[in-house]
């Protein structure tokens, strides 16, 4: 049952990231729901679930991407072992820890997704991530925070439980 | 050893073939990149794109239908305005023997997705084949270039734009007729790249960068951009010049595309070579002058159009 409900969340982040993210966009930051799916899923279900969704959803984006195939593949891979493995026993229930591990993880995942697209331009890579990955990592962040909040507040359980 | 691995260490192995995939595909080729990804699109991400396309039409519908209503009746006095500038377009024509030139259609079609890549670079709009939207095609807003079709099915179409690698354009700068190429390369975007200038040709900045029609697919004179920079290459011989695209792709929701038609009519570069003009304007401009313009961009889609006399081609 939980993999049919993770399934309809993933449905549900692919259609509003590339139909309706782009009308909440501010100064070109907008929220990333796929990289929060990663972060959610690995958080959830493990180091081992985490890679491959991480795996599965940046070849999604990747089809559809002017960036080398596989980069998204690669970054969100990363990011969704390291939140796995970061995110181990930690109080998952408390909105401030929530906040940061969304905005860490979209911060390395765009680490590693500019530091490849930029192609070792640093002066390139240096204004991405101040102009584009922090606000989008920020505004991310929030964003889900108050999605969960809202998702919570009609379930049963906390989506994002203590125990593992 | 592999069953150590597998039963001990899972995570890890999942994570290190995950890796190894991912950069396998990022060291193919281009080409071969791009025959992996159309192939895994078209078996994994064909119901994705068709709820996509219908979630969104559901969305978008309300208001669109609220700016549609209030835009009707003034394309209606428009359209009005630009059949008489039609026929006397026509008869003009005639009148001075003009070279027969193939004639275009414009389709007007709505952005029903975008990419799901932070960099954008490609559009889904809601007609295909069926519409006489074909691969190939330039696809337009009132506002300048967009990019060209990729490839149709008979109800979608997914667009290039020109913030995408593989859509270069052949691009002119229309005060001195210098011609160059248009590429879009990672960096500021939406900032391009106009390549392949001259150190000694005469370059400013504000200078209007139109489609230079040289090729086979984007007719001659559309508006691109401005220029926003211009300086030397490293070795002196080049111009690096940047053009701010005149399209905002990130709000792009309407747009038009170039299709053959029999029909004959105004040369769609015009309608985006001079500014809108109010439709009482466009009335007595197309009373008075043999030489008036449509009113507004948005004609565009009621409009017949011809081509370039000479056509584009995808560069690469």
């Amino acid at each position: 049952m939980k993999w049919v409900r993770d399934g309809v969340v993933l449905l549900v982040a692919l259609v509003l990231q590339s139909t309706v993210l782009h009308r909440i966009e501010i100064a070109g930051a907008r929220p990333d729901l796929l990289v929060a799916y990663v972060v959610y899923i690995a958080w959830m279900r493990g180091p081992v679930v985490g890679t491959i969704v991480g795996f599965g959803v940046g070849l999604i984006q990747d089809l559809d991407a002017s960036v080398p195939l596989g980069l998204n593949a690669l970054a969100k891979s990363i990011v969704g072992f390291l939140v796995a493995k970061a995110g181990f026993r930690v109080h998952r229930a408390n909105a401030g820890v929530r906040f940061a591990f969304f905005f860490v993880a979209m911060l390395v995942h765009d680490l590693i997704y500019y530091a490849v697209a930029t192609d070792g331009d640093l002066a390139t890579f240096g204004k991405q991530m101040v102009l584009t990955a922090v606000p989008s990592a920020l505004y991310t962040g929030v964003v889900v925070v108050i999605l969960l909040g809202i998702a919570e507040a009609f379930s049963r359980r906390p989506l994002l439980a203590d125990e593992v | 050893m592999l069953r150590y691995l597998f039963v001990r260490r899972t995570d890890w192995t999942v994570l290190v073939i995950a890796c190894t995939l991912s950069l396998s595909m990022m060291l193919l080729e281009a080409r071969l990149q791009a025959r992996v990804a159309w192939f895994l699109q078209h078996t994994l991400l064909a119901p994705f794109e068709v709820t996509v396309g219908w979630v969104d039409q559901s969305v978008g519908v309300f208001w669109e239908n609220h700016q549609l209503r209030s835009r009707l009746t003034q394309l209606q006095i428009e359209s009005d305005a630009l059949q008489g500038e039609r026929m006397e377009n026509v008869r003009l024509r005639r009148l001075l023997h003009l070279e027969e030139r193939h004639p275009y259609n414009l389709v007007a079609a709505s952005v029903v997705a975008r990419s799901l890549d932070r960099l954008g670079g490609s559009l889904t709009i809601d007609k295909g084949t069926a519409d006489g939207v074909e691969p190939g095609r330039a696809v337009l807003t009132p506002d300048g270039l967009v990019g060209r079709a990729e490839r149709s099915t008979p109800h979608e179409t997914r667009v290039l734009t020109l913030l995408n690698r593989d859509c270069a354009v052949a691009a002119r700068i229309e005060r001195t007729r210098v011609d160059g190429v248009l590429e879009w390369e990672f960096g500021n975007q939406p900032v391009l790249n106009l390549r392949y200038i001259s150190s000694q040709e005469d370059v400013k900045v504000g200078d209007r960068v139109v489609t230079s029609g040289l090729g086979g697919i984007f007719p001659v004179g559309i508006r691109i951009g401005t220029v926003a920079k211009v300086a030397l290459d490293p070795n002196g011989l080049m111009k690096e010049i940047l053009v701010d695209p005149a399209v905002d792709f990130r709000s792009v929701e309407e747009i038009l595309v170039y299709t053959p038609s029999d029909l004959r009519g105004t040369a769609p570069a015009d309608l985006f070579l001079e500014e809108p003009k109010p439709a009482a304007a466009a009335d007595s401009a197309a009373a008075d002058s043999a030489s008036a313009r449509p009113a507004t961009p948005a004609k565009a889609v009621a409009a017949t159009a011809q081509p370039p006399a000479t056509a584009d081609k995808v560069i690469r």
